[in-house]
Parts: C-alpha cells; structure tokens; sequence
C-alpha cells in the first residue's frame, strides 16, 4: 500500500517538475509516465537486492532507455525526458539532509547522508553515461547497416 | 548561402553562438552546445571549427579558406531548465543545418523562439503547491503534512517572485526562501496544520534544493567535462548549505 502512495507521490512530484521545466502537450504526459516507470524499477530492485546503489543504477539504466526511446517518438532532445523522469531519483533530499547534519555538527549524521547523496549521484551517473554510450553506438551502427 | 567574405563568417558565426548561448541557458549539457555550434558552422562552409564551453562562458573560432580565422566569445549567465526552449533551438539548429539559411532569417526565428514564455503565474503557483504536497508524502508524511506543504508551497512561489523582483542573487533568495520556509512549517505545527514539521520542510526542500545540478555535475564528470562539473558541483553544494542554513535558522524562535 505504502509502495502505491509513493508511486502516486512521485508520478505528482515529476509532472510538477515538468511544469516547471516548461515542457509542453503530450510531452508532460510522457514524462510523468517516466517518472511512474523509473520509481517502479527502483522498487522491484529494492525487493531484489538491499544495494541501494545497485538500485539506483538499474532504475537510470531504464530511464536512460526510456528517454532515449521517447526522444526518438517525440523527436526532441532526449534532455527533455532525461531530466524530467529522473526526478524521484535526484538524492535532494540526503544532500539536504547532510548539509543539516553539518550545520548541527553531527557529523556522522552527515558523513552517512553526504556519502550516500554522492554515491547515488554517481551510481545514476554511470547508469546514464554506460545506457547513452551503449544506445548511441548501437543506434549508428543500425542505420550503418540499413543503408547497405 | 555559402561564405565567401569574412563579414559573412562573423554574422554566421555570431548566430550560432546565439543559439549555443540559448541553449546553454535553457539547461542544455555542454557537449551539445559545442556539437550544435560546431554544427552550425560547418553547415556554412568552414574548414575547421573549434568550440570550448563550459557553463559561464563559450569559445568559438572559425577557420574559412581564403581569408583569417574568427573568434568570438559569450559571456554566459544565468541557467534555468526550460525544456521547451531547448527542444525548439534544437529544431532551429537542425533546420539551418539542412537548408543554409541567411542569418538574418535566423535571427527572426530565434527572436520568436525566445518570445514564447512559460506556463502563467497561477499555474507555477498550483505547481509549487503539487510538489511540496508530492514530495512531503513520498518522503512519509501523513495527509495533515502534504496539505501543510502545499500550502506553504503557495506562500513560497508568491515570496519568490517577490524577492527575484528585488535582487538577482540566487544565494540570497535561496537563504531568503528557505528561511520563509521553515519559518511556516514550524508555524503550521504549531496551529495543528500540521504533524511533522520536518516532512513538511522536505517536501518545500525539494522546490529549492539543486539535485539536478548536483546529479548532472557528476554526469559531466563521466562525460569528460570536468570543469563544467567542478562549476556545478561547487555551485550546488553551497546552495544545499545555504538551503540548510535558510530552513534551520528558524528552529532558533520556536
């Protein structure tokens, strides 16, 4: 029950950001639908694995795809869908929290939200960079073929 | 049109550095103002074109056959995502590349491009109101917490606006809003608005905080951009301790 409410919250919370990224039309549909997609891979992985990095890795691996697909059907940059779906991704809140943690000077407190905000980032990062360097050289060497 | 004289190449260069520059604004990654100038260039005849951006400035020299090389830079302040303006640049770019128009043509369509604006004032004001309520129940909170945080996410836009309206510093209006921000959420549990004055701030965090900023820092680390990534990395990381610092200073009165 609890994992639907999340899902409704982070559906809401990328159709806002998209909002305010000022896509437009169909477009903010499809990018609240990445936002639901990417949520729903981090929660089956979760079940999966305890990693929460592994988690976050797989779930921009499907983001990445998803985006890269999308731009392709909407002819847009994939920007537009990479930024917006990966929102209930973004670790704001553990690098709001390590910062609190630092102002209050606990520092453990911040040692543990800080090194986790940095670690998923980069985890997402990879899975972002690895998916688009994997999908765009495919890609070339599909339409090198096709012309043959 | 293809160039001949040197005045030809400065207006063809000048244009793509406008669009580079757009782009760049409307929360493009360097890699593609640099591929989309570069583009541009070799679309009107140049030999050889050699682009540097990172996220505050760009660098672009043109070589042509037959007359000196020309180099133009921008100054680039200033970045906020507007995806919309992104995707019509890409279009514009993409279109000059195929049919070669005259740059005064350009220069009208990019003056419509940056005419078209962003959703009206009620709209952000709803939106503000959606992800603080979003993002205070994704994080745990009850319904008592997500209404609160709409709420103040309202109060927030309007603030806003009211504070960009008098100062351009994006530090100083981040410590001012989220100053405004904890203010309320203490407020709103203290009338009984509200039950958990942490999980309401979270959900209002999420409206300042840059976790974009912070994730695509580490992108560009990936993708090789080093000092674009340093920039951003920097630039975030202070502006989550200032947000911190806004929504603790509060917690000092009650």
């Amino acid at each position: 029950m609890s994992e639907i409410i999340q899902l409704a919250a982070a559906v809401l919370g990328t159709l806002g950001f998209a909002v305010l990224f000022n896509i437009r039309g169909k477009k903010l549909l499809f990018a609240a639908l990445g936002g639901l997609l990417v949520w729903g891979v981090y929660l089956i992985a979760a079940h999966i694995t305890a990693n929460e990095y592994l988690c976050g890795f797989l779930a921009s691996v499907m983001l990445t795809v998803y985006a890269e697909c999308m731009a392709r059907v909407h002819r847009t940059p994939v920007t537009v869908f990479l930024v917006s779906a990966a929102i209930p991704l973004i670790p704001g809140g553990a690098l709001y929290r390590a910062m609190d943690c630092l102002l209050r000077r606990d520092w453990e407190g911040a040692a543990d939200s800080g090194s986790y905000a940095l670690l998923f980032a980069a985890s997402m990062s990879a899975g972002i960079t690895l998916t688009t360097v994997v999908i765009r050289s495919a890609w070339k060497h599909f339409r090198k073929e096709r012309r043959m | 049109m293809n160039i001949t004289k040197r005045d030809e190449a400065e207006q063809c260069l000048a244009c793509a550095m406008s669009i580079g520059e757009q782009l760049l604004i409307s929360g493009a990654e360097v890699s593609r103002v640099e591929d989309t100038i570069r583009r541009v260039c070799m679309a009107y005849g140049a030999s050889r074109v050699d682009v540097f951006s990172i996220t505050s400035s760009i660098v672009t020299t043109m070589y042509c056959d037959g007359f000196s090389p020309c180099t133009q830079t921008r100054r680039v302040t200033g970045i906020s995502n507007d995806l919309n303006r992104l995707d019509e640049l890409n279009q514009l770019a993409r279109r000059i590349c195929a049919k070669r128009p005259a740059p005064e043509s350009i220069q009208e369509d990019l003056a419509k491009i940056m005419e078209e604006s962003r959703y009206s004032f009620p709209i952000q004001v709803l939106t503000y109101a959606l992800i603080s309520g979003a993002f205070s129940v994704f994080f745990g909170g009850d319904v008592k917490d997500m209404v609160s945080a709409a709420l103040i996410g309202v109060l927030l836009k309007c603030f806003e606006s009211f504070v960009k309206r008098e100062t351009e510093n994006t530090m100083f209006t981040a410590l001012l809003c989220s100053a405004a921000g904890g203010f309320l959420a203490n407020l709103a549990v203290r009338a009984g608005l509200g039950n958990h004055a942490d999980l309401i701030s979270i959900g209002n965090v999420m409206l300042l905080i840059p976790g974009i900023a912070f994730t695509n820092s580490l992108r560009d680390f990936f993708s090789g951009d080093t000092i674009t990534g340093l920039t951003r990395f920097v630039e975030s990381v202070l502006l989550a301790i200032i947000i911190a610092l806004g929504f603790a200073l509060p917690g000092f009165l009650f």
